[in-house]
């Protein structure tokens, strides 16, 4: 049995300006497979966002976070982490500069192989014509598949993603979300996809939590659902109908 | 039909600009002829004719021996010197602040001191120190953009996105690479705005130095138009003004505004 990609020890959350707020996350711990599509829910407040913020090592915390058994605590390209806000992109840099320039700063030193990768993953994203374009001439949808082909090119194992397709209307979520399902089934990367939308897990997970306030895990269960599923496929209402009630079971409880 | 009514706008605004501008000349020309005020009219409005002579005699004659280019060369060597020290130490130091704590909040208070100080103010003491040579002119422009060009860096550098900070640091920035990678193109928009302040202080600055006290070993702009005023010939120093604004229209459409367009605008961080 190889050892898992991530790992969570007893993951704590404090904000130290005060003391007296209740821990964000209090001694969480997960474990998530190579491979694994790791979908997030749980009602806004409970800790989804800092969980991600914490492995990506944007925030201090207490307990161990491990990626590949080496302990982590800094930001590293080995977790890349997506936003939810259109403007992750650098302003100042072409598409693909945005994709080539990280690379260059991740130690590759062949410019024609930056340039290779950052068009290969733009194809990936059906942006190949869109390479020297700057961010804010594109779509928000646009934005964030240069922000999926960024995280991609840099070949990170770990990809986080938190609520990017949150901002988008119907028709480009449900676009982006079929291209994600492509991608993760083809690139073999360890993703954790935080959301807030039952149908768009059910959709994408391989695996599904749900966290209650304070960063408890409240449900947690492998979605087999055959790829691709919609919402007409056999078994997937009474999937999202047990994803609803852990959710709602939770805000009742309060 | 919207960007011709644009357009058509844009036209009716250049027009009448231009005759708000004939209308200035014509009235101008008006008093002159007139003799409107006087005797002493011929010395308080030139015609324009005697202004546009002695445009032509400023560069062909000029004073004593020396073109008006010879005076715009040693103003102009004088300023980019000061104008290249000045922006280099500004960004040094604001890079300094950015990453030390302490130096940060001395550095604040030392800006906010000295960008108070008129650099003309300070001219007697600087003279008293190093004595009347060209140098003090580079001092006055030194001084004239550090403070303001620092206080732009720093408030741009206060003001960049954090994602764009967590963006950088997660692909491995840090320190002096995050500062050069992310902080200096995110906060390009206050430096573009604090070139143009330290550039038009810069200007007044010098111009006033060299007017207060005109180093004969390297005479600028303004120790010229002021011998132009002790020699009575006021149609030269109206023309040296005109000379004046025309240099300064040339940085800024030629240099600041393509700067601008090739950044800020470019990138879309700013209309």
């Amino acid at each position: 049995m190889s050892e898992p990609m991530l790992t969570i020890k007893n993951l704590t959350k404090t904000y130290q300006d005060s003391p007296e707020q209740p821990k964000i996350l209090a001694d969480l711990n997960l474990t998530v497979d190579r491979e694994e599509f790791l979908c997030i829910l749980g009602p806004s407040g409970c800790g989804k966002t800092t969980l991600l913020r914490c492995i990506a090592g944007f925030e201090n915390f207490e307990g161990e976070i491990l990626v590949n058994g080496v302990s982590r605590k800094e930001p590293g390209s080995d977790r890349i982490m997506v936003f939810q806000t259109f403007e992750q992109l650098f302003p100042w840099k072409t598409v693909e500069g945005n994709i080539t320039w990280p690379l260059k700063k991740t130690g590759m030193t062949d410019k024609t192989e930056r340039h290779r990768c950052a068009m290969e993953a733009l194809a990936k994203v059906k942006l190949a014509d869109y390479a020297h374009y700057y961010p804010h001439q594109l779509s928000g949808g646009m934005k964030q598949r240069v922000a999926i082909a960024r995280a991609l090119a840099l070949k990170s194992e770990i990809i986080l993603m938190d609520e990017p397709f949150a901002a988008l209307d119907a028709l480009t979520r449900r676009e982006l979300q079929n291209e994600l399902l492509t991608l993760s089934a083809a690139e073999h990367r360890t993703i954790l996809f935080v959301t807030h939308n039952i149908q768009e897990a059910v959709i994408l997970g391989t695996r599904n939590i749900v966290l209650q306030k304070g960063g408890k895990i409240i449900f947690d269960e492998k979605n087999t659902l055959p790829k691709p599923s919609t919402p007409s496929s056999p078994g997937f209402a009474e999937v999202w109908q047990r994803m609803r009630d852990a959710i709602y079971a939770n805000e009742n409880a309060e | 039909m919207k960007t011709s009514e644009k357009a058509s706008g844009k036209t009716a605004e250049h027009l009448a600009r231009i005759i708000f501008l004939l209308a200035v000349l014509g009235i101008w020309e008006y008093v002159a002829r007139a003799r409107l005020l006087g005797p002493r009219s011929e010395l308080i409005f030139p015609s324009l004719e005697a202004i546009g002579r002695a445009f032509l005699r400023n560069f062909s004659k000029g004073y004593a021996g020396n073109s008006l280019w010879i005076y715009i060369g040693n103003s102009m060597k004088l300023l980019l010197t000061g104008l290249l020290i000045g922006n280099g130490l500004a960004f040094l130091l604001s890079g300094i602040a950015a990453v030390n704590h302490t130096f940060y909040s001395i550095y604040n208070l030392v800006i906010s001191v000295c960008d108070l100080l008129p650099g003309v103010a300070l001219l007697p003491v600087v003279i008293v120190i190093f004595g009347v040579k060209s140098g003090v002119i580079v001092f006055l422009v030194i001084h004239a953009v550090l403070w303001p060009m620092s206080r732009s860096i720093l408030d741009g550098f206060m003001a960049v996105p954090m994602i764009y900070v967590e963006a950088g640091k997660n692909i491995g920035l840090r320190g002096v690479g995050l500062l050069f990678g992310i902080y200096l193109p995110a906060s390009i928009a206050y430096i573009v705005s604090g070139l143009k302040v330290g550039w038009a202080r810069a200007w007044r600055g010098l111009i006033s130095a060299e007017m207060i006290f005109g180093i004969a070993s390297c005479p600028g702009i303004g120790l010229f138009i002021n011998q132009m005023r002790t020699n009575m010939n006021n149609a030269e120093m109206y023309a040296t003004l005109v000379v004046i604004i025309i240099i300064g229209v040339i940085v800024q459409y030629g240099i600041l505004t393509p700067i601008e367009k090739n950044t800020v605008k470019k990138w879309g961080m700013a209309r």
